[in-house]
């Protein structure tokens, strides 16, 4: 069940989902508007978690992964559709079969490097193009699997963002739509009314060990930044790393090598339009290691990084 | 804790630019989605209203009516709609002449047609027939926040008739919304254009014993009218003003007053229509010394006005009670009452029935005659034997039954009878015809189905019905 709390000037709703916390502050004091839009929030973000996640049995990624030819629904292939693109627009650097890599990788703090023969046994069980995905239908080589989680919460935070415009475009025009700010796990996205600026919520990027966006922190070890309309998400290896040797291996790895992309950012937080692209545009630059300044300067994106 | 190590310098990885191309490919993954459909803005949809009308008079006119309504919501509280309507009319109308124990032959102006009444039978003009279609559109904007106003623009054509018109209406709400004033004005442009040629007020009918004279060629022109092209005929300008009060009392409980005055000027006879002309020697014969049809003649001006009550009351079961009465008078001396009473019972389960009484009694025009004494076309200034113009009432009684749907939709059925009854005016009536219905009494009926829905429903049924196939 979500928790709602009535703050100075709006309400935070909370929920679980996605093994995140996620947040949604609502600039209204009608209680009744906040729990229905904390409702909408919740019931999308576990929706999309229970569609997508590779740890379930009984869904659309479990059939998939299983092997055997899939005709997957409509969400589903649109969301096949654009791991596609990106593996294309990334030069195969973003590869939705790369999950495979982690039975070699175990980022658990400790300096369990795997040999080269593990990952060499496991790098032909990866390969987007090595699938054969044609338009509803899926069909996976025997081992290899997709995970769509590096998609999933950001496409959830956009996903809601429009259900709850949807919901205030059904209200009758007394109900005026107020600002919306969906934090689902540091992946964060504002919805601002038509009419008028809506509310700025200051955002607090860490700084610190945990990597994570936060709201409304005044801490110091926080970069703070004001949106009133947009998105941010943040990508970064900071909890998840293996350090052998004083080497420090973050968790992206590379899927053409299958070894942790080197000399990666510790974070990486961008601002754009939709929460899906900043994502995109956060992995992608930690898949450019230390490459990915230059890479953000190229898209021109307001961007925050940490090394 | 992890070393912080600092970019280093040798490019491994070629950087481009694909945030435009990302940002396309995140667009597709976001818009179209999956059920709740969402568009990128939401578009209201159409509301549709839609109607069918058939109309039948005992022995006389049918009319087959039509009609769609369209209205959308294109921004905050600003709306436009679109109403076409559709006429098609045949049958048989009273043409004014008195019913006499011979059979009569009526002709038309231009003498290419001519019907024959048989004896003691009300005179109709079986050729009546006419197909009508109008266009309206409207559109409502909020002003400020608490002045609306509605501007309208119509035009409609008939085979012999043309008319365009522009409308504005202001609403200002006072006393939060409790009080609503309303101003409006109306302009209306018409050209009438009668089938077989334009009769001149007082000139005789041709009959087969009194052919008369063929019609000059080319019509007369006097009045400047511009005869030519799409407007062509005989002019009418009707111009209307409107003020009104509408009061909310209590939660359930609204009542309204207009008043309006309007003025027609120009063409105002009907070309159709005829007056019978008497010997002048009290037997009540038609004269036989010329035509004993004489075409009307009518002012070419009318003010009216009119004052409106209306009562909205809301029970608390829900049902409504909606009361109005109308007071109506002009110069030609027209004066009307209309009580009209409509209940709607609220069955549950989303049905109603609503019964509906209407009473209409109208005081003739100053010069409704249903008779002229052979002479008197020569001394008087207007006569009009058009059984609209003169004494009478009409009752209608009918019943609607609607269902109306959780998403919006209704559909509705409504079934009238109307009872209308004039009087002979004993002035008119003269020897034999003392004895003789001169009004022509009228029975009639309405039949119409209606149905109202919007084009999200409509949507989602078709994506329904497509998902079930």
């Amino acid at each position: 069940m979500p928790t709602l709390e009535q703050k100075q000037d709006y309400f935070a709703g909370h929920f679980n989902a996605m093994a995140s916390p996620c947040e949604i502050l609502i600039d209204t004091t009608d209680e009744v508007i906040a729990r229905q839009i904390t409702s909408i929030a919740e019931n999308e973000a576990k929706r999309i978690e229970h569609k997508l996640s590779r740890y379930r049995e009984n869904n659309i990624i479990h059939q998939i992964n299983s092997g055997n030819k899939v005709t997957v629904d409509d969400e589903t292939a649109r969301l096949l559709d654009y791991a596609d693109k990106l593996f294309e627009l990334s030069d195969g650097l973003f590869d939705i079969t790369a999950g495979v890599l982690r039975r070699a990788w175990q980022f658990d703090g400790s300096n369990n490097v795997p040999e080269q023969a593990d990952i060499d046994f496991l790098l032909p069980l990866v390969g987007w193009k090595k699938i054969q995905w044609e338009n509803p239908d899926i069909t996976l080589p025997a081992g290899m699997e997709i995970d769509l989680g590096g998609i999933g919460k950001e496409y959830a935070v956009d996903r809601t963002a429009k259900l709850v415009q949807l919901f205030f475009d059904k209200q009758d025009h007394n109900q005026q739509q107020v600002s919306v700010l969906l934090n689902f796990g540091g992946d964060i996205a504002v919805l601002t009314p038509k009419n008028h600026p809506g509310r700025s919520w200051t955002i607090g990027i860490d700084t610190g060990i945990d990597g994570d966006a936060v709201v409304g922190s005044k801490n110091n070890t926080h970069t703070l930044i004001a949106l009133t309309a947009g998105a941010v998400a943040t990508s970064g290896d900071s909890r998840r790393f293996l350090i052998k040797d004083d080497i420090r291996y973050g968790h992206i790895l590379d899927p053409r090598t299958g070894w942790p992309v080197k000399n990666a950012p510790a974070s990486v937080t961008v601002a754009t339009e939709t929460c899906t692209d900043a994502g995109m545009l956060s992995t992608l630059a930690l898949l450019h290691g230390s490459e990915a300044e230059t890479f953000l300067n190229e898209q021109g994106v307001d961007h925050w990084l940490r090394w | 804790m992890s070393k912080n190590i600092p970019p280093n310098t040798h490019r491994h990885k070629n950087v481009k630019r694909i945030r435009e191309s990302l940002a396309l490919a995140t667009c597709s993954l976001l818009v179209t989605s999956p059920q709740p459909s969402m568009a990128e803005e939401y578009q209201a949809p159409w509301e549709i209203d839609s109607s069918l009308l058939i109309y039948s008079e005992r022995d006389r006119v049918s009319a087959f009516k039509p009609v769609l309504a369209l209205r959308k919501e294109i921004g905050d509280d600003e709306f436009i709609g679109f109403r076409f309507v559709a006429d098609v009319l045949t049958g048989a109308s009273p043409n004014g002449a008195v019913p006499t124990d011979t059979a009569q032959t009526f002709t038309s102006p231009s003498g290419e047609s001519s019907y024959t009444t048989p004896a003691n039978e009300i005179p109709l003009d079986d050729s009546f027939e006419d197909f009508r279609l109008a266009i309206s559109a409207d559109w409502e904007k909020p002003l400020t926040d608490t002045l609306k106003g509605v501007f309208g623009f119509n035009f409609s054509i008939e085979t012999d008739y043309t008319s365009i018109g522009l409308s504005s209406t202001f609403s200002k709400d006072l006393n939060q919304k409790q009080t609503t004033l309303t101003m409006g004005a109306s302009v209306n442009f018409d050209k009438v254009n009668p089938q077989g040629g334009k009769p001149e007020g007082f000139t005789t009918m041709p009959t087969p014993l009194f052919p008369g004279p063929p019609p000059p060629p080319g019509e007369d022109d006097e009045d400047g009218d511009d005869d030519d092209g799409f407007f062509k005929g005989e002019s009418k300008n009707v111009g209307e003003l409107l003020i009104g009060v509408t009061q909310i009392i209590n939660r359930f409980t609204l009542t309204q007053v207009n008043y309006s005055i309007g003025n027609s000027s120009g063409y105002l006879n009907d070309p159709y229509k005829i007056l019978s002309v008497l010997e002048n020697d009290g037997s009540g014969d038609l004269r036989t010394g010329d035509s004993p049809y004489v075409y009307e003649k009518r002012p070419s001006n009318r003010t009216y006005q009119s004052i409106f009550w209306k009562g909205v009351h809301q029970l608390a079961n829900e049902d409504v009670i909606n009361i109005s009465y109308r007071y109506f008078w002009d110069d030609w001396d027209i004066t009307s009452h209309t009580v009209d009473l409509r209940y709607r019972w609220e069955i549950g389960g989303g049905h109603y029935l609503q019964p509906h009484v209407r009473y209409y009694q109208q005081n003739a025009a100053s010069f409704y005659r249903q008779t002229l004494i052979d002479g008197e076309e020569l001394t008087l200034d207007y006569a009009s034997a058009d059984y609209r113009l003169g004494n009478f009432t009409t009752q209608t009684l009918g019943l609607k039954y609607g269902i109306y749907f959780d998403n919006g939709a209704e559909i509705n059925f409504r079934v009238e009878t109307m009872r209308q009854r004039g009087e002979t005016e004993s002035s008119d009536a003269i020897g034999k015809l003392q004895n003789v219905n001169l009004y022509p009494d009228m029975d009639a009926s309405i039949i119409q189905a209606g149905i109202s829905l919007d084009t999200d429903i409509i949507s989602k049924f078709l994506n329904k019905a497509f998902r079930n196939n």
